[in-house]
Protein backbone atom coordinates (compact mmCIF):
# COMPACT_ATOMS: atom_id res chain seq x y z
CA UNK A 1 0.00 0.00 0.00
CA UNK A 2 1.27 3.47 -0.80
CA UNK A 3 -0.10 6.92 -0.09
CA UNK A 4 -1.01 7.68 -3.69
CA UNK A 5 -3.33 4.67 -3.95
CA UNK A 6 -4.94 5.50 -0.61
CA UNK A 7 -5.57 9.12 -1.61
CA UNK A 8 -6.95 7.98 -4.95
CA UNK A 9 -9.38 5.71 -3.07
CA UNK A 10 -10.57 8.70 -1.02
CA UNK A 11 -11.41 10.93 -3.98
CA UNK A 12 -14.85 9.45 -4.89
CA UNK A 13 -16.02 10.06 -1.32
CA UNK A 14 -15.16 13.75 -1.24
CA UNK A 15 -18.26 15.95 -1.44
CA UNK A 16 -18.45 19.02 0.79
CA UNK A 17 -15.80 18.04 3.34
CA UNK A 18 -12.98 20.44 4.13
CA UNK A 19 -9.58 18.86 3.44
CA UNK A 20 -6.24 19.99 4.91
CA UNK A 21 -3.15 18.13 3.67
CA UNK A 22 0.21 18.39 5.36
CA UNK A 23 3.64 18.62 3.76
CA UNK A 24 4.22 16.82 0.44
CA UNK A 25 0.66 15.43 0.59
CA UNK A 26 -0.58 18.80 -0.66
CA UNK A 27 0.93 18.33 -4.14
CA UNK A 28 -0.54 14.86 -4.63
CA UNK A 29 -3.94 15.74 -3.16
CA UNK A 30 -4.10 18.98 -5.12
CA UNK A 31 -3.49 17.02 -8.31
CA UNK A 32 -5.86 14.12 -7.52
CA UNK A 33 -8.73 16.18 -6.16
CA UNK A 34 -8.57 19.86 -7.16
CA UNK A 35 -11.34 21.84 -5.43
CA UNK A 36 -11.88 25.00 -3.41
CA UNK A 37 -12.66 23.04 -0.24
CA UNK A 38 -8.95 22.14 0.08
CA UNK A 39 -6.52 24.20 2.11
CA UNK A 40 -3.21 22.97 0.70
CA UNK A 41 -1.20 23.95 3.75
CA UNK A 42 1.80 21.74 3.14
CA UNK A 43 3.94 22.59 6.14
CA UNK A 44 5.29 20.26 8.82
CA UNK A 45 3.45 20.04 12.13
CA UNK A 46 0.54 22.34 11.29
CA UNK A 47 -2.23 20.50 9.43
CA UNK A 48 -3.61 18.63 12.42
CA UNK A 49 -3.96 21.80 14.48
CA UNK A 50 -5.51 23.78 11.62
CA UNK A 51 -7.96 20.96 10.85
CA UNK A 52 -8.88 20.70 14.53
CA UNK A 53 -9.60 24.43 14.61
CA UNK A 54 -11.83 24.11 11.55
CA UNK A 55 -13.69 21.18 13.13
CA UNK A 56 -14.27 23.18 16.32
CA UNK A 57 -15.30 26.27 14.39
CA UNK A 58 -17.76 24.47 12.11
CA UNK A 59 -18.97 21.52 14.20
CA UNK A 60 -21.60 20.41 11.67
CA UNK A 61 -19.05 20.13 8.83
CA UNK A 62 -16.76 17.15 8.24
CA UNK A 63 -13.05 18.02 8.19
CA UNK A 64 -10.38 15.66 6.84
CA UNK A 65 -6.70 16.07 7.70
CA UNK A 66 -4.04 14.31 5.63
CA UNK A 67 -0.96 13.96 7.79
CA UNK A 68 2.39 12.15 7.75
CA UNK A 69 4.48 10.46 10.44
CA UNK A 70 7.16 13.15 10.42
CA UNK A 71 4.64 15.96 10.66
CA UNK A 72 2.71 14.38 13.55
CA UNK A 73 5.98 13.66 15.36
CA UNK A 74 6.74 17.38 15.12
CA UNK A 75 3.43 18.29 16.80
CA UNK A 76 2.79 15.53 19.33
CA UNK A 77 1.15 18.06 21.65
CA UNK A 78 -1.85 17.86 19.29
CA UNK A 79 -2.65 14.32 20.45
CA UNK A 80 -3.79 15.03 24.03
CA UNK A 81 -5.61 18.16 22.88
CA UNK A 82 -7.41 16.14 20.21
CA UNK A 83 -8.14 13.36 22.69
CA UNK A 84 -9.68 15.71 25.21
CA UNK A 85 -11.64 17.87 22.80
CA UNK A 86 -12.79 14.81 20.82
CA UNK A 87 -14.44 16.63 17.87
CA UNK A 88 -16.89 14.19 16.25
CA UNK A 89 -16.55 15.79 12.81
CA UNK A 90 -12.80 15.30 12.36
CA UNK A 91 -11.08 12.52 10.39
CA UNK A 92 -7.29 12.28 10.58
CA UNK A 93 -5.30 10.11 8.17
CA UNK A 94 -1.64 9.70 9.06
CA UNK A 95 0.34 8.20 6.18
CA UNK A 96 3.24 6.57 7.99
CA UNK A 97 6.06 5.51 5.66
CA UNK A 98 8.55 5.54 8.55
CA UNK A 99 10.67 8.00 6.60
CA UNK A 100 11.38 11.67 6.20
CA UNK A 101 10.60 11.14 2.58
CA UNK A 102 10.41 14.79 1.64
CA UNK A 103 14.05 15.14 2.62
CA UNK A 104 15.40 13.84 -0.72
CA UNK A 105 17.66 11.31 0.98
CA UNK A 106 14.89 9.60 3.02
CA UNK A 107 16.12 9.22 6.57
CA UNK A 108 14.08 6.98 8.92
CA UNK A 109 11.60 8.57 11.34
CA UNK A 110 10.94 7.38 14.90
CA UNK A 111 8.13 5.11 13.65
CA UNK A 112 10.77 3.04 11.86
CA UNK A 113 12.00 2.25 15.38
CA UNK A 114 9.92 1.61 18.47
CA UNK A 115 7.32 4.36 18.14
CA UNK A 116 3.69 3.46 17.43
CA UNK A 117 1.63 6.56 16.57
CA UNK A 118 -1.78 4.89 16.93
CA UNK A 119 -0.83 3.59 20.40
CA UNK A 120 0.40 7.05 21.37
CA UNK A 121 -2.85 8.56 20.12
CA UNK A 122 -4.91 6.05 22.11
CA UNK A 123 -2.95 6.77 25.27
CA UNK A 124 -3.48 10.48 24.63
CA UNK A 125 -7.25 9.88 24.74
CA UNK A 126 -8.12 9.21 21.09
CA UNK A 127 -9.92 5.94 21.76
CA UNK A 128 -10.69 5.23 18.10
CA UNK A 129 -7.08 5.42 16.88
CA UNK A 130 -6.17 2.42 14.73
CA UNK A 131 -3.48 1.24 12.32
CA UNK A 132 -4.26 -0.22 8.87
CA UNK A 133 -1.73 -2.10 6.79
CA UNK A 134 -3.39 -2.87 3.45
CA UNK A 135 -5.52 -1.03 0.91
CA UNK A 136 -8.72 -2.98 1.58
CA UNK A 137 -8.53 -2.17 5.27
CA UNK A 138 -7.79 1.45 4.42
CA UNK A 139 -10.80 1.68 2.09
CA UNK A 140 -13.07 0.14 4.71
CA UNK A 141 -11.91 2.38 7.57
CA UNK A 142 -11.83 5.51 5.42
CA UNK A 143 -15.41 5.00 4.26
CA UNK A 144 -16.55 4.37 7.82
CA UNK A 145 -14.73 7.43 9.11
CA UNK A 146 -16.10 9.72 6.42
CA UNK A 147 -19.68 8.57 6.84
CA UNK A 148 -19.91 8.11 10.60
CA UNK A 149 -20.10 10.70 13.34
CA UNK A 150 -17.08 10.49 15.64
CA UNK A 151 -13.40 11.38 15.80
CA UNK A 152 -11.31 9.06 13.62
CA UNK A 153 -7.54 8.74 13.71
CA UNK A 154 -6.28 6.26 11.15
CA UNK A 155 -2.59 5.50 10.82
CA UNK A 156 -1.97 3.94 7.40
CA UNK A 157 1.33 2.08 7.22
CA UNK A 158 2.53 2.75 3.68
CA UNK A 159 5.61 1.95 1.67
CA UNK A 160 7.80 4.85 0.76
CA UNK A 161 6.84 6.29 -2.61
CA UNK A 162 8.12 9.24 -4.55
CA UNK A 163 5.00 10.43 -6.35
CA UNK A 164 5.18 13.75 -4.48
CA UNK A 165 8.54 14.43 -6.10
CA UNK A 166 6.97 14.07 -9.55
CA UNK A 167 3.58 15.69 -8.82
CA UNK A 168 3.13 19.01 -10.63
CA UNK A 169 3.62 22.06 -8.41
CA UNK A 170 0.64 24.37 -8.36
CA UNK A 171 1.16 28.04 -9.16
CA UNK A 172 -1.51 28.87 -6.58
CA UNK A 173 0.10 30.25 -3.43
CA UNK A 174 -1.50 30.03 0.00
CA UNK A 175 -2.97 33.52 -0.21
CA UNK A 176 -4.96 32.63 -3.34
CA UNK A 177 -5.80 29.23 -1.84
CA UNK A 178 -7.07 30.98 1.31
CA UNK A 179 -9.42 33.28 -0.60
CA UNK A 180 -10.80 30.41 -2.69
CA UNK A 181 -11.27 28.34 0.45
CA UNK A 182 -12.94 31.15 2.37
CA UNK A 183 -15.27 32.07 -0.51
CA UNK A 184 -16.20 28.37 -0.70
CA UNK A 185 -17.05 28.34 3.01
CA UNK A 186 -18.97 31.61 2.70
CA UNK A 187 -21.00 30.23 -0.19
CA UNK A 188 -21.70 26.81 1.27
CA UNK A 189 -22.36 28.02 4.82
CA UNK A 190 -24.09 31.28 3.93
CA UNK A 191 -21.79 33.33 6.19
CA UNK A 192 -19.36 36.23 5.84
CA UNK A 193 -15.86 35.52 7.08
CA UNK A 194 -13.59 38.48 6.46
CA UNK A 195 -14.79 41.62 8.17
CA UNK A 196 -13.95 45.14 7.03
CA UNK A 197 -14.62 47.43 4.13
CA UNK A 198 -12.68 48.47 1.09
CA UNK B 1 10.85 40.95 53.72
CA UNK B 2 13.48 39.38 51.49
CA UNK B 3 13.30 40.15 47.79
CA UNK B 4 12.37 36.54 46.91
CA UNK B 5 9.50 36.64 49.43
CA UNK B 6 8.27 39.91 47.95
CA UNK B 7 8.27 38.41 44.45
CA UNK B 8 6.49 35.29 45.68
CA UNK B 9 3.81 37.40 47.35
CA UNK B 10 3.36 39.45 44.17
CA UNK B 11 3.03 36.33 42.03
CA UNK B 12 0.01 35.26 44.05
CA UNK B 13 -1.80 38.56 43.68
CA UNK B 14 -4.71 38.30 41.25
CA UNK B 15 -5.42 40.80 38.51
CA UNK B 16 -8.11 43.25 39.64
CA UNK B 17 -11.36 41.30 39.05
CA UNK B 18 -12.96 44.34 37.46
CA UNK B 19 -10.06 44.62 35.01
CA UNK B 20 -10.35 40.94 34.09
CA UNK B 21 -14.09 41.43 33.52
CA UNK B 22 -13.60 44.59 31.43
CA UNK B 23 -10.99 42.83 29.30
CA UNK B 24 -13.28 39.91 28.51
CA UNK B 25 -16.27 42.18 27.90
CA UNK B 26 -14.29 44.23 25.42
CA UNK B 27 -13.00 41.13 23.62
CA UNK B 28 -16.59 40.01 23.21
CA UNK B 29 -17.72 43.49 22.15
CA UNK B 30 -15.21 43.55 19.28
CA UNK B 31 -16.45 40.15 18.13
CA UNK B 32 -13.86 37.71 19.49
CA UNK B 33 -15.71 34.41 19.84
CA UNK B 34 -12.93 31.78 19.91
CA UNK B 35 -9.88 31.81 22.21
CA UNK B 36 -7.14 29.21 22.51
CA UNK B 37 -5.01 29.44 25.62
CA UNK B 38 -2.28 28.17 27.87
CA UNK B 39 -2.61 29.63 31.39
CA UNK B 40 0.19 31.74 32.86
CA UNK B 41 0.79 34.06 35.81
CA UNK B 42 -0.22 37.59 34.80
CA UNK B 43 -3.56 37.49 33.01
CA UNK B 44 -4.99 34.16 34.09
CA UNK B 45 -7.82 35.80 36.05
CA UNK B 46 -9.54 36.37 32.72
CA UNK B 47 -9.98 32.59 32.42
CA UNK B 48 -12.82 32.11 34.96
CA UNK B 49 -14.58 35.07 33.33
CA UNK B 50 -14.11 33.47 29.91
CA UNK B 51 -15.33 30.12 31.25
CA UNK B 52 -18.65 31.74 32.06
CA UNK B 53 -18.96 33.73 28.84
CA UNK B 54 -21.55 32.14 26.58
CA UNK B 55 -20.46 33.85 23.36
CA UNK B 56 -16.78 32.87 23.56
CA UNK B 57 -15.55 29.35 22.83
CA UNK B 58 -12.56 28.74 25.09
CA UNK B 59 -10.13 26.05 23.93
CA UNK B 60 -7.40 24.74 26.26
CA UNK B 61 -4.24 23.62 24.47
CA UNK B 62 -0.97 21.91 25.34
CA UNK B 63 1.41 24.22 23.49
CA UNK B 64 1.38 27.78 22.18
CA UNK B 65 2.28 26.22 18.83
CA UNK B 66 -1.15 24.62 18.55
CA UNK B 67 -2.79 27.67 20.12
CA UNK B 68 -1.84 29.36 16.84
CA UNK B 69 -2.71 26.53 14.44
CA UNK B 70 -6.07 25.74 16.06
CA UNK B 71 -7.07 29.40 16.21
CA UNK B 72 -5.99 29.82 12.57
CA UNK B 73 -8.18 26.93 11.47
CA UNK B 74 -11.14 28.37 13.36
CA UNK B 75 -10.57 31.83 11.85
CA UNK B 76 -10.50 30.38 8.33
CA UNK B 77 -14.00 28.98 8.80
CA UNK B 78 -15.51 32.14 10.25
CA UNK B 79 -14.53 32.51 13.89
CA UNK B 80 -13.02 35.75 15.23
CA UNK B 81 -10.08 34.15 16.95
CA UNK B 82 -7.56 35.06 19.63
CA UNK B 83 -4.68 33.23 21.32
CA UNK B 84 -3.85 33.93 24.95
CA UNK B 85 -0.34 33.05 26.09
CA UNK B 86 2.66 34.12 28.14
CA UNK B 87 5.39 36.10 26.39
CA UNK B 88 7.68 33.07 26.51
CA UNK B 89 5.05 31.24 24.44
CA UNK B 90 5.54 33.71 21.64
CA UNK B 91 8.95 32.13 21.07
CA UNK B 92 7.44 28.63 21.17
CA UNK B 93 4.89 29.44 18.46
CA UNK B 94 7.01 31.63 16.18
CA UNK B 95 7.34 28.81 13.63
CA UNK B 96 3.58 28.30 13.52
CA UNK B 97 2.89 32.02 13.30
CA UNK B 98 5.29 32.25 10.37
CA UNK B 99 4.29 29.09 8.46
CA UNK B 100 0.52 29.34 8.99
CA UNK B 101 -0.91 32.62 10.28
CA UNK B 102 1.49 34.97 8.51
CA UNK B 103 2.02 32.93 5.35
CA UNK B 104 -1.67 32.23 4.80
CA UNK B 105 -2.74 35.64 6.12
CA UNK B 106 -5.02 34.90 9.06
CA UNK B 107 -6.46 37.60 11.31
CA UNK B 108 -5.57 36.55 14.88
CA UNK B 109 -5.48 38.59 18.05
CA UNK B 110 -2.49 37.54 20.17
CA UNK B 111 -3.12 38.29 23.85
CA UNK B 112 0.38 38.08 25.29
CA UNK B 113 1.38 38.67 28.90
CA UNK B 114 4.48 40.80 28.60
CA UNK B 115 6.57 39.05 31.23
CA UNK B 116 10.01 40.48 31.83
CA UNK B 117 9.20 43.91 30.44
CA UNK B 118 10.14 47.19 32.16
CA UNK B 119 6.59 47.68 33.45
CA UNK B 120 6.21 44.07 34.61
CA UNK B 121 5.70 44.46 38.36
CA UNK B 122 6.71 40.84 38.92
CA UNK B 123 9.84 40.96 36.81
CA UNK B 124 12.71 38.74 37.88
CA UNK B 125 15.71 36.97 36.44
CA UNK B 126 13.25 34.28 35.29
CA UNK B 127 11.46 36.62 32.93
CA UNK B 128 13.74 39.52 31.99
CA UNK B 129 15.82 37.62 29.39
CA UNK B 130 12.58 36.81 27.53
CA UNK B 131 11.00 40.20 28.06
CA UNK B 132 13.84 42.24 26.58
CA UNK B 133 13.62 40.19 23.38
CA UNK B 134 9.85 40.02 22.98
CA UNK B 135 9.31 43.15 20.92
CA UNK B 136 12.36 42.33 18.78
CA UNK B 137 10.83 38.92 18.09
CA UNK B 138 7.53 40.45 17.01
CA UNK B 139 9.38 42.89 14.76
CA UNK B 140 11.36 40.03 13.21
CA UNK B 141 8.09 38.24 12.48
CA UNK B 142 6.58 41.42 11.05
CA UNK B 143 3.72 41.34 13.55
CA UNK B 144 2.20 44.68 14.50
CA UNK B 145 1.71 45.15 18.26
CA UNK B 146 0.66 47.51 21.01
CA UNK B 147 1.72 47.52 24.66
CA UNK B 148 -1.03 47.87 27.28
CA UNK B 149 0.36 48.98 30.63
CA UNK B 150 -2.50 51.14 31.92
CA UNK B 151 -5.90 49.68 32.77
CA UNK B 152 -7.61 52.80 31.44
CA UNK B 153 -6.45 51.99 27.90
CA UNK B 154 -7.84 48.50 27.62
CA UNK B 155 -11.05 49.13 25.68
CA UNK B 156 -9.38 51.41 23.14
CA UNK B 157 -6.34 49.18 22.62
CA UNK B 158 -8.40 46.01 22.09
CA UNK B 159 -10.71 47.84 19.68
CA UNK B 160 -7.79 49.31 17.70
CA UNK B 161 -5.87 46.01 17.54
CA UNK B 162 -8.92 44.12 16.32
CA UNK B 163 -9.55 46.70 13.62
CA UNK B 164 -5.90 46.40 12.55
CA UNK B 165 -5.95 42.59 12.40
CA UNK B 166 -9.01 42.64 10.16
CA UNK B 167 -7.50 45.37 7.98
CA UNK B 168 -4.20 43.51 7.56
CA UNK B 169 -5.63 39.97 7.65
CA UNK B 170 -2.64 39.11 9.76
CA UNK B 171 -1.92 38.36 13.42
CA UNK B 172 -1.71 41.45 15.65
CA UNK B 173 -0.38 41.32 19.23
CA UNK B 174 -1.35 43.05 22.45
CA UNK B 175 1.36 42.92 25.14
CA UNK B 176 -0.13 43.16 28.64
CA UNK B 177 2.05 44.55 31.44
CA UNK B 178 1.97 47.31 34.09
CA UNK B 179 -1.47 47.28 35.70
CA UNK B 180 -1.91 43.69 34.52
CA UNK B 181 1.13 42.54 36.48
CA UNK B 182 0.55 44.09 39.91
Amino acid sequence: MNRYDCLKALVPHIKDQLVVPSVSGQWVWGELCPRDGNLLLGSMGNALGVGLGMALGLPHRKVIVIESDGSVLLSLFNLPTLGNLNPPNLVVFVFDNEMYSGSRISRPSATAGKTDLAAMARDAGIASAITVRDLDAFRHEALRAINENGLSFIVAKVTESFEHRQAPRSDMDLTENKYRFIRYIEKTEGIGIFAGRG
Amino acid sequence: MQLSSAILAAENEPVDPQLAKRTVEQLSRVGIDFITYLPETRLSDILPVLDNHEAIQLVPVASEAEAVTIASGAALVGKRAACYMEGTGLFVCSYNLLTVAIRVGVPLLLLVSYVGSFADQRNSFRFAPTGIRTEAQLKALGIEYQVIDRAGDIEEKIRDATRMMHALKQPVALLFTGDYST
